[in-house]
């Protein structure tokens, strides 16, 4: 019953949008109340989907659109949990925004754009096909612009929206070669399709992706995968995502924290079957991860402004879920379930890290966590719901980052057993480094003295209670749910006509314990790494892979929890007693090259801005210019002069005097008269 | 001979006895203005359900094989009537005064003559038709009773009089030679053996129907006629009575002189480049919005006459393939796309004009300035945002870009030239879109860049339903093209034998 009402989900964001952008300024808090309901409304009919469906049956609806195309409406495991953390984790930002945004003359467009983001992102989730995935991530895309230049008077926040916009827009260009590639592929195949059926459904891709030839299949992956890098923020288009923050905070958690950058990591999930059909895919895609979540965690170390602590440290959580799909060469669909078990987790302690620090600002008025420190007295609610949020985040043990980020550690030493360790190195190192920067964030912000004069007063209850809320989620929900999700989301698959031996063929990772079940078996009755490094280790199976942790030997089960309490206990040891006697003045005056490096983000910007783009791109655009302006223009410009020179003479014909008309007239039939006679004469018809 | 057999043409008979009852009530009842108006476009709602209860029927024949209902002419009948109720839906917040009702029965008149003329298969009931959609049109350019009117009503009226006559010239000569004034017959005399006159009677005909369709150089009356008009009537003569012109040429043409396949291709070769254009040349330099309009529907009967071209090349020709069309011969497909983008232009034209109407009511009335000038469209979107942004999107929609209606019938008809082999056509077409850009983005960026040229006004309501239902349709169709493009096959099957 509720799925006959699916299209809702996206339909009433859509009228919230449409009441706020027009009737919004008359209503009270710009209509705020409006973009909660809707998303709420979305809310219950995803929990009352869940609870029809659960576990086993997907919601597939469509209708013909034009030509090949269709649209259309499923919801499999990936899209019911992506729904459900979406409208979950949005209403709960929506009502925050409603005190947060309160009293700013911009709110009814705030809220309209914010309903319009939590349409398109809501019918990114359940296309099912990916013409339509395309038209909502790029819509999408606009609502991130339009949100992060909201205060569009303020120069930092137009220029950040355009780089936002110009460096997604590089993987967009990408992610649409991807998909041209790949629907002139299964055109070429002339597939007879049932009823109902069109090339660029889901269901449709998966059940012929084997026949693509292998070195198409790597091309159109790594297209998707240029779209999910940009749209996920991934090294090397992840220099936007930093500067998105300087939209409103609210803004930057629910875009750039919760849910838009996950996109692409959904993207990469959604298309698992095409990456890991092609060969060196899945390679790439855990080279791209495990690399920004390293490189990003780094930067993470030395920012001072707390909003890019944060965001570094999303840049460098989705580079964990990317790895984690990655390395899924080694253990199959398992390897979905992980990341998406992180991706879902992260945006509920990431939400609430956001928000708490929004509520920072809110109250003291700065960014700079230079001038906080002590932030902890005033407010209490705020200081231990960020605790939760950053214990989480940290992977302390019983936390919800511990569960998930952990078995991503895991599975890349499986991974790392089959294939290559170096992603599981970078991964370990970024875990360590993600325990010490989140807690040189809440150290620094909420205790020691107080570094500055600021307002000193709790946030209001309309905001404390999304951080509650998000907190109980952050410390229970990955203890609660494991095992049932990943077992949920790794029959996935099984819905479809999809055989993953025969595409980890094609793919090049043949795995034995795949082929030979006695493998598979042996591997759970030794659990020892001998197996694995036989070939056997981490069988695609997913119930296999699951089962893999006790095939791990003691010390890397227990690795991620030494280096989370260790991180912790390290940023206590640097921050926490230097906290106390803090003297901004020797910060900034900092000589150390290795806190420079990092602290100037290993120059990026003057590497990628500076040298790159300033010199070689405008160089290069220069030259362009220049034969652009002589060559091109020059002729386009002596043509378009001609053109409208010739227009104007064509203009004096009508003389607005009624017998030149009829002249015109006559003299028209006497030409078409000769033209044709003289054309039927010589021949030429 | 039952009642009910002549159901398939009830709406014309509706609409005929409602516009006698119109001025029979208006001169009775005094200030009835506003009631006939009502009146009128209740009777135009009525109709337009009966003809869609009929819409794609087996073509059915009447008074002696003179009128078929076919699919062909169902979908010019929901054109017309479509077009005529929002021009009446418009019409109820401008005439509702004394003598409105004339405006009203003379509206009904012409809907009912171009109504005919869609169904006509014989060339006397298409001229009365046709003569009968003209003189209400000529009275309607002149309502206003203003100097401008009068003047643009006068140009129509004698421009459209020496057309009519040439029209009937050709006309006879073709009865003349072929004893017959049913186009089947005529169709079946072998007409090549009559020498030069067939050329000229061809020719002849042309004129008359490319007077109405505004071909260059039978156009020059439009410019001025839709400039000076009222500007709901300019829509009507826009968004109708031109596509009458077409639906005329489409029977006569392509059914009745198909021996002299060869003659019209030239002719519409030539005649649709140069419209296409001139038309669009024009458009640039113009001031005048209404003007830009008209130049733009004169450039937009270009591309619909490629139609003509493409069936004259792929007459019979082998199917192509044709994306989820599968096997479609290209001369269909040519009609069809045609068709798509007649219906397309006169949903936009009527919006557009309607706009312009709005914007001309918001001018001061002492004002020294054109009303239609484009300085008055300058930060629409600020005086009236809801005008403005229906205009914006009727302007992408002429412009052809997607997903809009006049996407959709550029798409299907310049991809009916290239399936033809007529790739040049396509290409002048083609260039000449983005051409048309020009003049369609300067009133966007006058609407929505430049700084507003008065304060906020209130938009009246009948122009404000008739363009967002418009809108509305300008975009479903853009949006699911397939059932339209569907029933425009059918409907380009009617003109090419089975």
């Amino acid at each position: 019953m509720y799925a006959d009402y699916a299209y809702l989900i996206v339909a009433l964001p859509v009228l919230a949008f449409l009441l706020c952008l027009f009737v919004g300024w008359h209503l009270p808090r710009g209509g705020g109340f409006l973009t909660v309901l809707a998303t709420f409304a979305g809310l219950i009919l995803s929990l009352g989907i869940f609870s029809e469906i659960y576990p086993n049956e997907i919601i597939h609806q469509s209708m013909p659109w034009f030509a090949n195309f269709n649209v259309g409406i499923l919801i499999d495991p990936l899209a019911l949990v992506m729904l459900l953390m979406v409208t979950f984790v949005v209403t709960l930002i929506h009502t925050y925004a409603n005190g947060y945004m309160n009293g700013d003359p911009g709110a009814a467009r705030y809220f309209a754009e914010a309903a319009l983001f939590t349409a398109s992102m809501l019918g990114l989730i359940y296309a099912d096909n990916l013409l339509q995935l395309f038209i909502f991530w790029e819509l999408v895309g606009l609502c991130s612009y339009l949100l992060i230049g909201f205060w569009y008077r303020k120069p930092s926040a137009a220029a950040a929206a355009k780089k936002a916009f110009l460096t997604t827009r590089v993987g967009d260009v990408l992610f649409l070669a991807g998909i041209i590639l790949l629907y002139n592929n299964l055109a070429s195949l002339n597939l007879t399709l049932a009823p109902g059926e069109y090339l660029l459904q889901f269901p449709v891709i998966y059940a012929h992706v084997a026949q693509i030839p292998a070195d198409q299949l790597t091309l159109i992956a790594l297209g998707l995968l240029g779209g999910a890098v940009g749209k996920s923020g991934q090294f090397p288009l992840h220099v936007w995502l930093p500067d998105a923050m300087e939209g409103p905070t609210t803004v930057s958690a629910m875009i750039h924290a919760a849910t838009m950058v996950t996109a692409g990591v959904y993207l990469v999930a959604r298309m698992f079957p095409l990456f890991y059909a092609a060969p060196y895919g899945l390679t790439a895609v855990a080279a791209v991860g495990a690399f920004t979540a390293l490189f990003a965690a780094t930067m993470g170390l030395t920012a001072f402004d707390i909003k890019r602590v944060l965001a570094f440290s999303t840049v460098s959580q989705l580079g964990f879920m990317m790895a984690g799909l990655g390395v899924g060469a080694a253990v199959g669909t398992f390897a979905v379930g992980v990341s998406i078990f992180h991706l879902i987790g992260h945006s509920f302690f990431k939400a609430l890290l956001f928000l708490g620090a929004g509520s920072v600002i809110h109250a003291v008025n700065t960014n700079d966590m230079r001038e906080m420190g002590g932030v902890g007295k005033y407010m209490k609610w705020t200081m231990y719901t960020m605790l939760i949020g950053s214990l989480s985040l940290a992977g302390f043990p019983l936390f919800t980052g511990f569960f998930s980020k952990d078995e991503i550690i895991v599975i890349a030493y499986e991974y790392g057993v089959m294939i290559n360790f170096l992603p599981y190195i970078m991964l370990v190192l970024a875990a360590v480094l993600t325990a010490i920067y989140t807690f040189r964030m809440w150290f620094s912000v909420f205790t020691g003295k107080e570094r500055s004069d600021y307002g000193k007063h709790e946030s209001p209850m309309i905001m404390i209670g999304p951080l509650v809320i998000l907190a109980v989620f952050a410390f229970g929900f990955g203890f609660a749910a494991q095992e049932d999700f990943y077992s949920y989301l790794d029959s996935n698959f099984e819905h479809y006509d999809v055989d993953f031996a025969q595409l980890g063929i094609i793919g090049g990772h043949v795995l034995e314990g795949h082929a030979a079940p006695e493998g598979a078996a042996l591997e759970e009755e030794q659990g020892a790494p001998e197996v694995a490094e036989s070939g056997h280790g981490a069988a695609g199976e997913g119930e296999e892979g699951g089962e893999g942790e006790a095939g791990e030997p003691w010390y890397i089960q227990i690795l991620p929890i030494i280096v989370a309490i260790g991180g912790i206990l390290l940023a206590g040891l640097f921050y926490f007693d230097k906290i106390k006697k803090f003297d901004p003045s020797q910060v900034t005056g900092d000589k150390d090259p290795i806190r420079k490096l990092l602290l100037k983000g290993y120059y990026q910007h003057e590497i990628l801005t500076g040298w790159f783009a300033e010199t070689v791109v405008y160089g290069t655009a220069l030259i362009c210019n220049m034969i652009d302006i002589k060559l091109v223009d020059g002729w386009l410009n002596w043509l378009s002069a001609w053109v409208l020179g010739f227009a104007q003479h064509i203009r004096k014909v009508q003389t607005g005097v009624v017998q030149n008309y009829v002249t015109a007239l006559v003299l028209g039939v006497v030409v078409l008269v000769v033209v044709i006679t003289l054309a039927m004469e010589v021949g030429l018809v | 001979m039952e009642f009910s057999h002549y159901a398939p043409l009830w709406g014309e008979a509706l609409l005929t006895f409602l516009a006698v009852l119109v001025v029979l009530l208006g001169s009775l009842m005094k200030n009835s203005g506003k009631l006939m108006g009502y009146l009128s476009a209740a009777g135009l709602v009525v109709a337009l359900g009966l003809v869609a209860s009929n819409l794609t029927i087996k073509p059915a024949l009447f008074f002696f094989d003179t009128i078929s209902v076919d699919a062909l002419s169902q979908f010019f009948k929901v054109v017309f009537l479509v077009v005529s109720l929002l021009v009446v839906i418009a019409s109820l917040s401008r005439y509702t005064g004394k003598g409105a009702e004339e405006y009203y029965a003379l509206l009904l008149f012409a809907t009912v003559g171009m109504m005919v003329v869609s169904s006509s298969i014989d060339i006397v009931t298409l001229f009365v038709g046709f003569e009968l959609a003209s003189l209400s049109t000529y009275a309607m350019a002149a309502f206003d009773k203003s100097k401008k009117n009068l003047e643009a009503a006068m140009k129509y009226f004698i421009f459209g009089s020496v057309a009519s006559a040439f029209m009937l010239f050709g006309l006879s000569l073709l009865y003349g030679m072929t004893g017959s004034t049913h186009l089947a017959d005529i169709a079946a005399a072998s007409l090549a053996n009559f020498g030069p006159a067939t050329l000229v009677a061809l020719l002849f005909v042309i004129v008359g129907f490319g007077f109405k369709m505004a071909l260059v150089p039978f156009h020059m009356w439009a410019p001025d006629t839709y400039e000076g008009a009222p500007p709901l009537v300019s829509a009507l003569l826009a968004a109708g009575s031109k596509k009458m012109g077409f639906v005329a040429a489409f029977r006569v043409i392509i059914i009745a002189l198909v021996a002299l396949r060869m003659e019209w291709y030239m002719a519409f070769a030539i005649l649709a480049t140069v419209t296409m254009t001139l038309g669009n040349l024009a458009a640039c330099w113009q001031n005048n919005v209404r003007r830009i309009l008209a130049y733009s529907s004169i450039a937009q009967a270009g591309y619909i006459a490629i139609a003509f071209v493409v069936v004259g090349a792929a007459y019979g020709a082998a199917p192509v393939n044709v994306l989820n069309l599968g096997l479609v011969p290209a001369d269909q497909l040519g009609i069809a796309g045609a068709l798509l983008l007649i219906l397309g232009h006169a949903l936009m034209k009527t919006g557009a004009f309607i706009g312009t109407a709005q914007v001309s009511s918001m001018v001061s009335k002492g004002s020294e300035t054109d009303p239609d000038d484009i300085s008055n469209y300058a930060g629409l979107a600020k005086r009236a945002p809801i005008t403005a942004f229906c205009m914006l999107i009727f302007m992408f929609a002429l412009a052809g870009i997607p997903p809009t209606a006049g996407y959709i019938g550029k798409f299907v008809l310049f991809s009916s030239a290239i399936y033809s082999g007529l790739v040049w056509l396509a290409v002048i077409a083609i260039l000449n879109s983005a051409l048309s850009l020009v003049y369609y983005l300067r009133i966007i960026s006058y609407m929505y860049l430049k700084e507003p040229a008065g304060p906020k006004m209130a938009e009246q309501k009948g122009y404000v339903v008739a363009l967002v239902l418009t809108l509305l349709a300008v975009v479903w169709i853009g949006v699911f093209p397939d059932a339209f493009i569907n029933w425009a096959m059918q409907a380009a099957a009617v003109l090419l034998p089975q």
